[in-house]
């Protein structure tokens, strides 16, 4: 967990916090001395206004805690009771059936998932691939052709003949053992293509493949997002210095192309499983117009959150700047 | 249609003068107590649904541009008076050229009048709180006669002494940002004033190269009213890191004082929190930190072999 720390998360997604911790920092907070008081609080009258403000304050957040806390219960209860109601207990014909009813389904589904310490539940790199293979086996019940799996640290990119195991593996369960779906894992950064049919060989992207894919994976991680707009700046400043490049046909379109190649296309369904919005440095060229979905407190990769959010994403419209 | 009412409600109930005054005395109170708490520096919001608003209302489209432009003055009143230093608005967006040209000279023209009225005269609102005005996007989209006019309120506003900006984007999307930057810096390396391509270009070079620049601050909290749950082309750089977006379900014309505090008061909530772990966690890891275990471990005794005796 340590690379993790290099990105900063937004203040509303630090995780495992409960009530006593948070009573403690902000009573922590009302005796510990103002942060910036310097010189707008000069005189006594003025000091004893801002005490008596950050106290206010600070007991308009205790109220909140308590408040949070008591949604939190709330809502971790409603997504255990709607995963016990819903569960299609690896069944693709159910999930097919769940599908059907919704009006369009997307053909990119990009998902955010977080490694977690190896102690927690479904933690480590065991549970992130535990997690891929239930997303894959649901994807393509569902009928979705593309799916992209976002981790910010890359780590499963190290463990990929265990990952194709394991997917095949848990496809069996859904599918049966005698016609497995055939799917295909690729890694923009690394150049990296497999497919489930190829026990040993790791193909190049630019050879044709072997089989008709059903489901296309795509391993993304914080290298293909920024970094690689910056590598794709000096190598374009290198041909303009050559005059290879003319500046003026940099354009919009260009990137998009060159981006696609390099990392894919945009999603046109992101999903976050993460308790709280937080696109941990995700690719931004990609974000353009994907519908983001996430389940406030929500901590698992769950198969209802994943319906939900297909069903979120029939309902909306979609209206270029109109 | 119930946030409507209730909000309708609220205001009659507080345009009568006693009550009005109470309201305000309430405000003042409300912005002083937030102000003693950590207040986010950079805002950025996406103003949507004023064409919902004028169609649940029957009003023409001009009135539902209007009331999302007067929500506009009393949100940036509160920004500001809370201590936000940037606030970024979504005013028009390259994508927006699609719609009926008939819409598209009302939007332009409702722009300028409203940018014109907050920093025309010395008692205008950006005058008096000392608020600079910058037009980020593609200029070339402008119309000329649209474009003297926003400079002319460039100019104007641009010696302000105070930190507060607003940032109005106009026209325009965060790709087209983004390719600005690259083209920027690659016209600069064509032009030999980027001596060392591989080292010379990084992150930080292409982040400064945007429309917002190095001056503003990392953008802290992203706001889009009216439901949809999608950035549309907005900010895409800046708010995909260590910063909090909020979608609400609220139209941007009843979007004001209420909307803007609960969502900035829940910001500050957790930001005291994660600021006070941060606080706690630098202390455990400066005495979690141990070098190198092996090279601070004691000697060991001499090492004897029995069978490679000299």
């Amino acid at each position: 967990m340590s690379e993790s720390s290099t990105i900063k998360h937004p203040g509303n997604t630090v995780r495992s916090r409960n009530i006593i911790t948070v009573f403690n920092s902000i009573l922590r907070n009302l005796f510990s001395s103002p942060p910036d008081s310097d010189k707008e609080y000069k005189s006594a009258t003025n000091e004893i206004f801002y005490l008596l403000n950050r106290a206010i304050l600070l007991s308009i957040f205790f109220f909140l805690a308590v408040y949070k806390n008591i949604q939190y219960l709330f809502r971790r209860m409603g997504s255990r009771i709607s995963t016990l109601a819903y569960y299609p207990s690896k069944t693709p014909q159910l999930i097919r059936e769940d599908v059907s009813k919704l009006s369009k389904i997307p053909k990119r589904v990009s998902c955010i998932l977080d490694l977690r310490d190896d102690e927690d539940e479904n933690g480590g790199v065991d549970g992130l691939i535990s997690d891929i293979s239930e997303l894959t086996a649901w994807s393509i019940s569902a009928g979705i052709p593309n799916l992209t799996i976002y981790e910010f640290n890359g780590t499963v990119t190290d463990y990929l003949p265990t990952l194709r195991r394991y997917i095949k593996k848990n496809l069996s369960i859904y599918f049966g053992t005698d016609a497995i779906p055939i799917f295909s894992i690729w890694v923009p950064h690394e150049n990296i293509i497999i497919y489930s049919t190829d026990e040993s060989q790791t193909v190049h992207p630019s050879s044709p493949p072997p089989h008709q894919v059903d489901l296309k994976i795509t391993i993304l991680s914080r290298v293909d997002g920024k970094p690689t707009i910056v590598e794709l700046t000096k190598t374009m400043s290198e041909l303009a210095l050559n005059l290879e490049l003319s500046v003026k046909d940099i354009t919009t379109e260009l990137i998009d192309e060159e981006l696609v190649t390099l990392v894919g296309h945009e999603p046109d369904l992101l999903l976050s499983f993460g308790p709280s919005l937080d696109l941990q440095d995700y690719p931004p060229w990609h974000i353009r117009l994907s519908e983001i979905y996430w389940e406030p407190d929500n901590m698992y990769v769950d198969y209802a959150v994943f319906l939900r959010a297909l069903q979120k994403y029939s309902n909306c419209k979609i209206k270029l700047g109109k | 249609m119930s946030s409507i009412s209730f909000s309708g409600l609220l205001n009659s109930v507080f345009s009568f003068p006693i009550l009005g005054y109470g309201a305000s005395f309430l405000k003042d109170s409300v912005i002083s107590v937030m102000r003693t708490g950590p207040v986010p520096k950079h805002v950025a919001l996406i103003m949507d649904g004023n064409r919902t608003y004028a169609q649940r209302m029957n009003l023409p489209l001009r009135d539902g541009h209007n009331a999302g432009a007067e929500s506009l003055v009393s949100v940036l009143d509160v920004c500001f008076r809370l201590g936000v230093h940037h606030v970024t608005i979504y005013a028009f967006s390259i994508e927006n050229f699609n719609r009926s040209q008939e819409e598209i000279d009302t939007l332009f023209e409702i722009l300028r009048d409203k940018l014109e009225l907050l920093s025309l005269e010395s008692s205008s609102f950006a005058q008096l709180n000392k608020i600079k005005i910058k037009i980020i996007g593609d200029k070339a989209l402008i119309p000329e006669d649209i474009l003297k006019d926003l400079e002319d309120v460039e100019e104007r506003t641009k010696n302000s002494t105070s930190p507060r900006v607003l940032n109005v984007c106009f026209p325009y999307t965060s790709r087209d940002e983004i390719t600005h930057s690259i083209r920027e810096i690659a016209t600069k390396a064509q032009a030999g004033e980027i001596q060392d391509i591989k080292n010379n270009i990084d992150l930080k070079l292409l982040h400064d190269s945007l429309y917002m620049g190095e001056e503003a601050p990392p953008l802290d909290l992203l706001i889009r009213t009216s439901g949809h749950t999608r950035l549309s082309d907005f900010m895409l750089w800046q708010c995909n890191e260590n910063c909090t977006i909020e979608f609400v379900k609220t139209l941007w014309p009843d979007f004001k004082f209420l909307g803007i505090t609960s969502l900035i008061l829940k910001w500050m909530y957790y930001k005291t929190l994660q600021l006070d772990d941060e606080e706690n966690d630098q202390g455990s890891t400066e005495r979690k930190i141990v070098k190198n275990i092996l090279q601070d471990l004691p000697h060991p005794p001499n090492i004897v072999s029995v069978t490679e005796r000299g």
